[in-house]
C-alpha cells in the first residue's frame, strides 16, 4: 500500500502576469487542486481511444522499411527491381532517389556539424545499424513485408565506432565532411575551480563514470499516416510526433513547402516520454512515398524492433577525470569534470542536450566553482532523442554520484553529506552559478519525509545487524531536479546563430454556436490528462464545473493554437498551457462579461459567474436577471442584430499566448535564466545484493516529490509514479546495450525486458507544495521525474558494496553486472578509481 | 511483423496430422500452442510452407493418472497442469507450469510443443528432466515412446522425424519420499529465464539422499543433467558440505554462453545458487513441507 | 520447396457475442483479424514478440495475446475484447475501478490489462498482491509504474464480491 504524507509550505508569491481577475469579479480555486477523475478515462477503457494505426484512409497504402544489418558501411547497391515486380506494390524509394528531391535537415549544432547530411534515408553510406536504405510502398502491410525482402542491398563494411572514448579518436570517421566526429564542445566555468581546488581540505578524484543508454519506449510505436494531396500541394499527417512544431520547420524546408502546407493532427497517443519528439525523418519518407505513389495516404506502423533500433535512445555520458575540492566539513566547493556526451549516428535535437544539463548546472547544492568540459561526439549507434530527464538526469546523476563518493570517501553519511550541500529553503529563490533561478524548494525537508518514509533510521539498524551476518544490505538517497519550461534562448549557446529563444504556449477557449464551452489546447498529451487540468482551469476561470468544459483531445494545427514552440516536453504544460488556457477563458470571461451588461443592462461589476437552472450563465447579483451560455452564444453568432458597435470586437473565440518571461542568455559566459520551474524528487531506497546471485533486490522504496501546486493531485501522483518506475527498471532492467560491431542486443522487448509488475517495487509516496512564485497558481511543470531511482539505486549498491571495494560507475547495475564488479573490487581494479589528497587545513573558509 | 506465407491445414485426427506431414513434406510444421513457432514466424526465422493445425482435434487436452504415470495429452497447455491435481502431488510439475512466461502464454502454450520445439531455454526439458519422462511420438509406422533423454538432441533438434508428432507426454510420478523445485531467475515473467535449475530428492530418511536429480536450464544447448553433482548427494546426508560439494559439481557442469541475459561466468554463479536453493526445498518437500516457491525476477 | 497454397480461409468467430466472419490469408494474426477486418481497435499491438500484452483478448474463456496466434486457429472461437465488457453504456466494474483508480494514463495498455485483469478476478476472487502481480506479468504498461493498476484490480474485485 502506498503510504502518503503531504505537507503543504507557503511560498513566496509574487504578481504573476495574466494571473490577475479582470472586471467581472474574482475566479476561486475551487477545481484546482482537486484530485478529479480523468476526462479521458471512460472512452480509454472502453476501447474507444483513437490511436493513429486506428486511422485510415481511403485508398490507403503501407510503407515497410529496408533497414541496414550494419553500424557503419558503404552502400554499394541497391536493387529494388524484384520488389517492384512483387504482388501488390505501388512503389519502392530509395535513399540516393530521395537525396534528389529533398533538402538534407537543418542542423541545430554550429561550425563542422552544420556540414552533416542528415537525409531522411540512408543515401551513400549508414551510420547506425537500422537505418532506412530504401522503403517499399505497397496495398497491403503483408504484400508490403513480403515485397521488403525482395530488396537487395550490398554494403561494404567499415569499421564501427560505438564508444564515446573511440568517437573522440577521430579514427574512423561517420561524416567525413565533419572532419571529426566531435560534434560540439564547450567549456562551462563559473567561479574559480582552479583556485579552489588548490586551497580545498579535500581533493577527491573520481574515475570515469558512465551512465547508459536506454530509452522511453512508449508502448505504442511511431505511427505516421501521410497523405501529400497533389491537387493542393497540402500534406496532411495523423501521427504522433509530440513536438509538432519542430517537426514542421524540420519538415518544410527539407520538403520544400509552406510550413502552412503541414497539417498534423493527434488524439490520443500511447505514450511518448520525449522519445517521439525525432519521428520527423519518418514523416518526410512517408509524404514522399505518398507523392509518389500520387497521391494516395501512407501509413507506416512502426516495429518494435524498428523503434529500438532505429527510433531514437536516450542520451549516453561518460564523466572522466572529476576533481572535487571539500571543506573539512565535506562541504562540495568545487567540481572540475570532463563530460563526454555521445548522441550516435546524427544530432538531430542535438547538440541541445549540450546545455539542457546546464539547467540543473549544481543539482541541489550549493556548489558555486563548477567547471564541466562538455563534449558531444557521433557514433554508429541509433540517433538520440529526449527521453524522460532528458539530459539533466544523466548530469544529476553524476552530481549524486559525486556526493555519494566523496561522502563514503570522507565518511560522512549520504543523507548528512546531502543536507549539509543542499541549497537551504530561505535562499530559495536561489541563483545558479550559471544564472538559472531555482523558483522554491525545501530539499532538506523532503529528504527527512523519504526517510520516514522508508523507514530510514530501522533499516540503519538492521543494516548493521545484516553486516554482522555478511549480507550486503544498503540505503540510498537520490535528490534529483525535474526542471521545467525551458528558455530556448539556451541553444544560443550551443549556437549564437540558433533563431530561437523564449518559450510561448497557445490556448483557445470559445463558446460555440450553442453554448457548449469548448477548449483547444496547444500540446500533444500522451497520457498526462491534459483534458482534464485544462477543464479544471477553465471551470474556476468561470465558476462552471469541469464536465460542462468540453476540451478537444490531441492537437491539430486546424486549431490553430500553436507557436513554434508548440509540443509536449519539457515539464511545462502546468505551467505554460495552463497558463495560456487560462488566459484564453479570462478573456472568454471579459467578452462576455461585457455582453451580458448590455444583454441584462447591469454594470460589469454587478455580474457573477456561475450554474444556474438553465446551465451556465452571468447574472446580477442579488437578482433573479441572467442570462445563459446559450444565449449569450446566440447573440453573437446568430442573432446579432442590433448589437451596439462597440461589441463588436467580441468574437467567444479567445486565444492567448502564454510567453516566459526569459532572456536571451550571455553567450559568451554561458550564463542566464534556462529554465521557468524546478520540480524536485527526493527519493530514499534500501536495496539488498544476494550474497549468492549477486541480484539487487528493492527492500523498500519512498518518493517524495514537490511540483509547487498540483493541479490534479491525482494525474500528479500518476506521473510520480511513472517516471518511478521509468527509471527502476533504467536502473535494475533496460540497458540499449552494443556489442563491438554496433549491432544493438536488446532490439526487442525480450532482450529490453521493460519493467513490468513483478518486478517494481510498492512505492511509498510522499508530497510537499513549494508555491512557485514564478507561476500562475504556484505550480511547477513535472512528469519527467529526473530520474530520481537511477541515483538512488546506485546509491544504495554503492552502500551495500563499499565495504568490499566496489565503486558503482555504471548507472545500469544487474546481478551480472554486480558479481563481476565484486570480481573487480576482488582483483583490486578499483584501486584508483577514487583518489583523495587530504591538506592539512583549508586556509580559506568559502 | 507478419509471417511469411504458408498453407493451414487442419487436422481432424492425429492420424490425420501424420499423414498430412507425409503428404506435405519436410516443409510443414505441426502448430498446437504455438507460443513459440509463431514468434519465430513473425521474425521469418522459421518460415514453414504449411502448418497443420492440432488445436481442433478432441481429446488431447487431458490430463490421465494411470498407475502411477501422469500422462498429459499433446494439446495440455501449461495452464491446465498449473492449476492440476498433477501439480499438487509433483510440485516440481507446478513449480515449472507456473513459472512459464505469462498468464497469457502458459493458456495457449503446450507442454508437448514446448518439448517439440526443444529451445535450450524452454522450461520444460529441464524440470521433466528430472523426473523420469517420455515422450510419445506417432508416426506413419505407429507409435514408439522414446525417453526425454533420447528424445531432445540438441538446440531445436530432437528425436522427431518430420513424420512424426508428439502425441503425449508421460511422467513416473515420483516415490513417496521424494521431492523436487524448479527455480529459474528470469528478469521478467514473459521472458526465457536468464538460468534455471531443476531438483529431484528421494530422501532415505529425515535427511539422507537415497537419490537425487539436478538439471540445469539455460545454461548450454540443451538441458543439462549434472551428474556428478547427484553422485555428491546420492547416499549421503544433506549437510551443507555435501550440498556445497553437489553446488560446485552443477556450476562445473554448466557450458553457458554470454547474451542480453548474462554473461557466461555469471550465469555459472547464478545457476549454482538456484541449485542450492532447489536442493534445499526439494529436501523439505521430500519430508512432506508444503512449500510454496517461485521464480525470482529482476528488482524484487 | 512447395509453393504455400496460401489462399485465403474463412474465419468465424463470435466477438462480444456477435458473430463476425471475414476471408484472411492464414498468416494474418488474431490482432489484425481483430482490428483490420472487424474493424475493433480497440485491441492493440504493442511489442510483436509476445511480451508486452497490449494485445491481450479472451478466447474461449481464456487470455490469450493475440498477436501470437494465427487467425484460423481461433475459428469457432468466442472472442470477448475491451469493446465488449461494458454493457448497455454501463462499465463493467474492472472497467470503472481502472477508471476511478486512475490505473492508465496513455490507455494503450489498457484494453490487455483489463482482459488479464478479468481473467485473474475469475480464478482468483480475492486475489493476494502475489496474484495480482503475477497475473499481470504479462502486460507491460509504460505510464502507470503499476502502483494504481494494483489499486485498481483490488477496487473491481472488491466491488464485484458486493454483487
Amino acid at each position: 500500500m502506498a503510504a502518503k504524507a503531504i505537507i503543504k509550505k507557503k511560498g513566496k508569491r509574487g504578481p504573476v502576469k495574466g494571473s490577475s481577475t479582470n472586471g467581472a469579479g474574482n475566479t476561486a480555486s475551487k477545481w484546482v487542486g482537486q484530485p478529479i477523475r480523468r476526462k479521458e478515462e471512460n472512452r480509454l477503457v472502453s476501447g474507444k481511444g483513437i490511436f493513429v494505426d486506428d486511422e485510415k484512409m481511403p485508398g490507403m497504402l503501407h510503407i515497410r522499411f529496408v533497414r541496414s544489418s550494419y553500424a557503419h558501411a558503404k552502400i554499394t547497391r541497391v536493387d529494388v527491381s524484384k520488389a517492384e515486380k512483387s504482388p501488390g506494390v505501388v512503389c519502392t524509394l530509395t535513399g540516393s532517389e530521395i537525396k534528389r528531391q529533398v533538402q538534407p535537415f537543418i542542423e541545430i549544432g554550429p561550425g563542422g556539424a552544420q556540414k552533416i547530411a542528415d537525409y531522411p534515408m540512408a543515401v551513400d553510406k549508414v551510420v547506425f545499424q537500422g537505418e532506412p536504405v530504401a522503403a517499399v510502398v505497397a496495398e497491403t502491410r503483408l504484400a508490403a513485408e513480403d515485397a521488403a525482402e525482395l530488396i537487395e542491398v550490398d554494403y561494404e563494411p567499415l569499421p564501427p565506432v560505438v564508444t564515446a572514448e573511440d568517437a573522440l579518436k577521430d579514427e574512423s570517421l561517420l561524416h567525413p565532411a565533419m572532419g571529426t566526429n566531435r560534434n560540439w564542445h564547450g567549456v562551462f566555468e563559473y567561479g574559480d575551480v582552479e583556485k579552489t581546488l588548490k586551497q580545498a581540505a579535500h581533493v577527491v578524484h573520481i574515475g570515469r563514470l558512465h551512465f547508459h543508454r536506454f530509452s522511453s519506449t512508449p508502448l505504442e510505436c511511431n505511427v505516421i499516416l501521410a497523405n501529400w494531396d497533389p491537387r493542393s500541394g497540402d500534406i496532411e499527417y495523423h501521427c504522433n510526433n509530440t513536438f509538432p512544431s519542430f517537426a514542421s520547420q524540420f519538415l518544410a524546408p527539407a520538403l520544400g513547402v509552406r510550413i502552412d502546407q503541414i497539417h498534423m493532427k493527434s488524439y490520443d497517443i500511447g505514450g511518448g516520454f520525449g522519445i517521439k519528439i525525432t519521428s520527423y525523418p519518418y514523416m518526410a519518407v512517408c509524404a514522399l512515398a505518398s507523392r509518389k505513389a500520387g497521391g494516395r495516404a501512407v501509413k507506416w506502423v512502426e516495429t518494435r524492433i524498428e523503434h529500438m533500433q532505429a527510433s531514437a535512445h536516450g542520451n549516453e555520458r561518460t564523466f572522466l577525470d572529476t576533481r572535487v575540492a571539500l571543506d573539512k566539513n565535506g562541504i562540495i566547493l568545487a567540481i572540475d569534470s570532463k563530460h563526454v556526451d555521445d548522441c550516435g549516428a546524427f544530432p538531430r535535437y542535438e547538440p541541445l542536450g549540450c546545455v539542457i544539463w546546464a539547467q540543473v548546472l549544481p543539482a541541489t547544492y550549493r556548489v558555486k566553482n563548477i567547471r564541466i568540459d562538455m563534449h558531444q561526439v557521433v557514433t554508429n549507434k541509433c540517433p538520440v532523442g529526449p527521453n524522460r530527464g532528458y539530459s539533466r538526469m544523466q548530469h544529476l546523476w553524476f552530481i549524486e554520484r559525486v556526493i555519494d563518493i566523496c561522502g563514503q570517501t570522507l565518511g560522512i553519511p549520504a543523507d548528512e553529506m546531502r543536507v549539509r550541500n543542499y541549497i537551504r529553503k530561505n535562499e530559495m529563490p536561489y541563483k545558479t552559478p550559471n544564472g538559472c533561478v531555482y523558483d522554491s524548494g525545501d530539499y532538506a525537508s523532503m529528504l527527512a519525509m523519504a526517510k520516514t518514509l522508508v523507514g530510514w533510521d530501522d533499516w540503519k539498524k538492521k543494516q548493521t545487524a545484516a553486516r554482522k551476518e555478511g549480507r550486503w544490505i544498503g540505503l540510498g538517497i537520490g535528490s534529483t531536479l525535474d526542471s521545467g519550461t525551458n528558455n530556448f534562448g539556451q541553444a544560443r549557446i550551443i549556437n549564437p546563430d540558433a533563431p530561437f529563444s523564449g518559450q510561448s504556449k497557445v490556448g483557445i477557449v470559445k463558446l460555440d454556436i450553442y453554448g457548449e464551452v469548448v477548449v483547444s489546447m496547444g500540446s500533444v498529451p500522451q497520457g498526462q490528462g491534459h483534458e482534464t487540468s485544462a477543464s479544471q482551469v477553465v471551470a474556476d476561470a468561470l465558476n462552471i464545473t469541469p464536465d460542462l468544459v468540453n476540451v478537444r483531445p490531441g492537437f491539430d494545427t486546424a486549431h490553430n493554437a500553436y507557436t513554434g514552440h508548440t509540443g509536449t516536453y519539457a515539464s511545462q504544460f502546468a505551467v505554460t498551457g495552463l497558463t495560456a488556457i487560462h488566459g484564453a477563458a479570462m478573456k472568454l470571461r471579459k467578452e462576455l462579461s461585457r455582453l451580458a451588461a448590455w444583454k441584462l443592462q447591469a454594470k460589469e461589476k454587478d455580474l457573477e459567474f456561475g450554474v444556474g437552472a438553465q446551465g451556465p450563465e452571468v447574472r446580477v447579483k442579488g437578482t433573479q436577471k441572467a442570462i445563459n451560455y446559450w444565449a449569450l452564444a446566440n447573440l453573437v453568432n446568430v442573432n446579432n442584430a442590433g448589437m451596439p458597435e462597440e461589441l463588436w470586437d467580441i468574437t467567444l473565440n479567445c486565444r492567448h499566448v502564454f510567453h516566459a518571461n526569459f532572456q536571451i542568455p550571455d553567450v559568451k559566459r554561458k550564463y542566464g535564466n534556462l529554465t521557468l520551474t524546478y520540480a524536485a524528487q527526493v527519493h530514499a531506497a534500501v536495496v539488498e545484493v544476494d550474497r549468492e546471485t549477486f541480484q539487487p533486490k528493492i527492500l523498500a522504496y519512498a518518493c517524495v516529490d514537490d511540483c509547487g501546486k498540483a493541479v490534479n493531485p491525482r494525474i500528479v501522483e500518476g506521473q510520480v509514479h511513472g517516471a518511478a518506475a521509468h527509471g527502476i527498471g533504467a536502473a535494475l532492467l533496460e540497458n540499449c546495450a552494443y556489442d563491438s560491431d554496433g549491432n544493438l542486443l536488446a532490439a526487442t522487448f525480450s532482450d529490453y525486458t521493460p519493467i513490468t509488475a513483478v518486478n517494481i517495487p510498492d512505492l511509498l509516496c510522499g508530497h510537499m507544495e513549494t508555491l512557485s512564485p514564478f507561476t500562475l497558481n504556484g505550480a511547477k511543470g513535472m512528469g519527467e521525474g529526473g530520474a530520481a531511482p537511477i541515483h538512488t539505486i546506485c546509491a544504495a549498491l554503492q552502500d551495500a558494496l563499499y565495504p568490499s571495494g566496489v565503486i558503482i560507475d555504471d548507472s545500469h547495475n544487474t546481478g551480472d553486472s554486480l558479481f563481476r564488479a565484486m570480481q573487480k573490487a576482488e582483483s583490486g581494479g578499483y584501486t584508483g578509481m577514487v583518489r583523495v589528497e587530504h591538506r592539512r587545513a583549508s586556509r580559506r573558509r568559502f | 511483423m507478419y509471417a511469411a506465407p504458408f498453407s493451414y491445414f487442419r487436422a481432424a485426427s492425429l492420424q490425420e496430422a501424420v499423414k498430412l506431414l507425409q503428404e506435405l513434406g519436410e516443409d510443414a510444421r505441426v502448430i498446437a500452442g504455438g507460443q513459440s513457432l509463431i514468434p519465430l514466424m513473425k521474425m521469418r526465422m522459421a518460415r514453414p510452407a504449411a502448418l497443420i493445425d492440432i488445436n481442433f482435434i478432441p481429446g488431447l487436452g487431458d490430463i490421465h493418472n494411470s498407475k502411477g504415470e501422469l500422462r498429459f495429452g499433446a494439446l495440455v497447455r501449461h495452464a491446465d497442469l498449473e492449476h492440476s491435481a498433477a501439480g499438487v502431488t509433483v510440485p516440481i510439475l507446478h513449480d515449472c507450469a507456473a513459472g512459464i512466461a505469462d498468464v497469457q502464454v502458459r493458456n495457449q502454450g503446450t507442454i508437448g510443443g514446448s518439448l517439440a520445439e526443444a529451445d535450450p531455454s524452454g522450461d520444460w526439458g529441464t524440470a521433466l528432466l528430472a523426473l523420469d519422462t517420455s515422450v510419445v511420438c506417432l508416426g506413419p509406422e505407429g507409435e514408439r515412446t522414446v525417453p526425454l533423454e533420447e528424445f531432445i538432441k540438441d538446440a531445436y533438434t530432437t528425436a522427431l522425424t518430420h513424420e512424426e508428432i508428439v502425441t503425449e507426454v508421460r511422467v513416473k510420478a515420483p516415490p513417496k519420499g521424494s521431492g523436487g523445485a524448479h527455480l529459474a531467475f528470469k528478469r521478467s515473467a514473459p521472458v526465457y529465464p536468464t538460468a534455471s535449475a531443476s531438483v529431484q530428492l528421494t530422501l532415505a530418511d529425515h535427511n539422507t539422499c537415497k537419490d537425487a536429480r539436478i538439471v540445469l536450464g539455460c545454461v548450454g544447448l540443451t538441458a543439462i543433467r549434472a551428474k556428478e553433482a547427484e553422485a555428491g548427494l546420492r547416499g549421503k546426508p544433506l549437510d551443507e558440505k555435501n550440498i556445497r560439494t553437489a553446488v560446485d559439481a552443477a556450476r562445473a557442469a554448466a557450458d553457458p554462453q554470454s547474451d542480453m541475459r548474462g554473461s557466461a561466468d555469471y550465469k555459472r554463479v547464478l545457476v549454482g545458487a538456484l541449485v542450492k536453493r532447489a536442493i534445499g526445498i526439494a529436501a523439505r518437500r521430500a519430508r512432506g513441507e508444503s512449500v510454496d516457491a517461485g521464480h525470482e525476477y529482476a528488482g524484487r | 520447396m512447395n509453393m504455400p497454397d496460401a489462399k485465403k480461409i474463412l474465419v468465424r468467430v463470435r466477438v462480444n457475442g456477435v458473430a463476425r466472419e471475414a476471408e484472411v490469408e492464414p498468416r494474418t494474426l488474431l490482432v489484425e483479424f481483430l482490428r483490420e477486418h472487424l474493424n475493433l481497435t480497440g485491441t492493440h499491438i504493442g511489442c510483436d514478440t509476445t511480451y508486452c500484452g497490449a494485445c491481450t483478448v479472451i478466447l474461449n474463456g481464456r487470455t490469450v495475446k493475440s498477436c501470437t496466434l494465427f487467425a484460423p486457429m481461433a475459428d469457432g472461437g468466442e472472442i470477448t475484447t475491451v469493446e465488449g465488457l461494458a454493457k448497455e453504456g454501463k462499465l463493467h466494474p474492472v472497467q470503472e475501478a481502472f477508471a476511478e483508480c486512475h490505473g492508465l494514463q496513455c490507455g494503450y495498455c489498457t484494453p490487455g490489462l483489463l482482459l488479464s485483469t478479468m481473467q485473474l478476478l475469475k480464478k482468483y476472487p480475492k486475489p493476494t498482491e502475489a496474484q495480482i502481480r503475477k497475473g499481470i506479468a504479462g502486460n507491460t504498461c509504460r505510464c502507470t509504474g503499476y502502483q494504481n493498476v494494483f489499486k485498481s484490480i483490488r477496487m473491481a474485485a472488491a466491488e464485484m464480491e458486493k454483487r
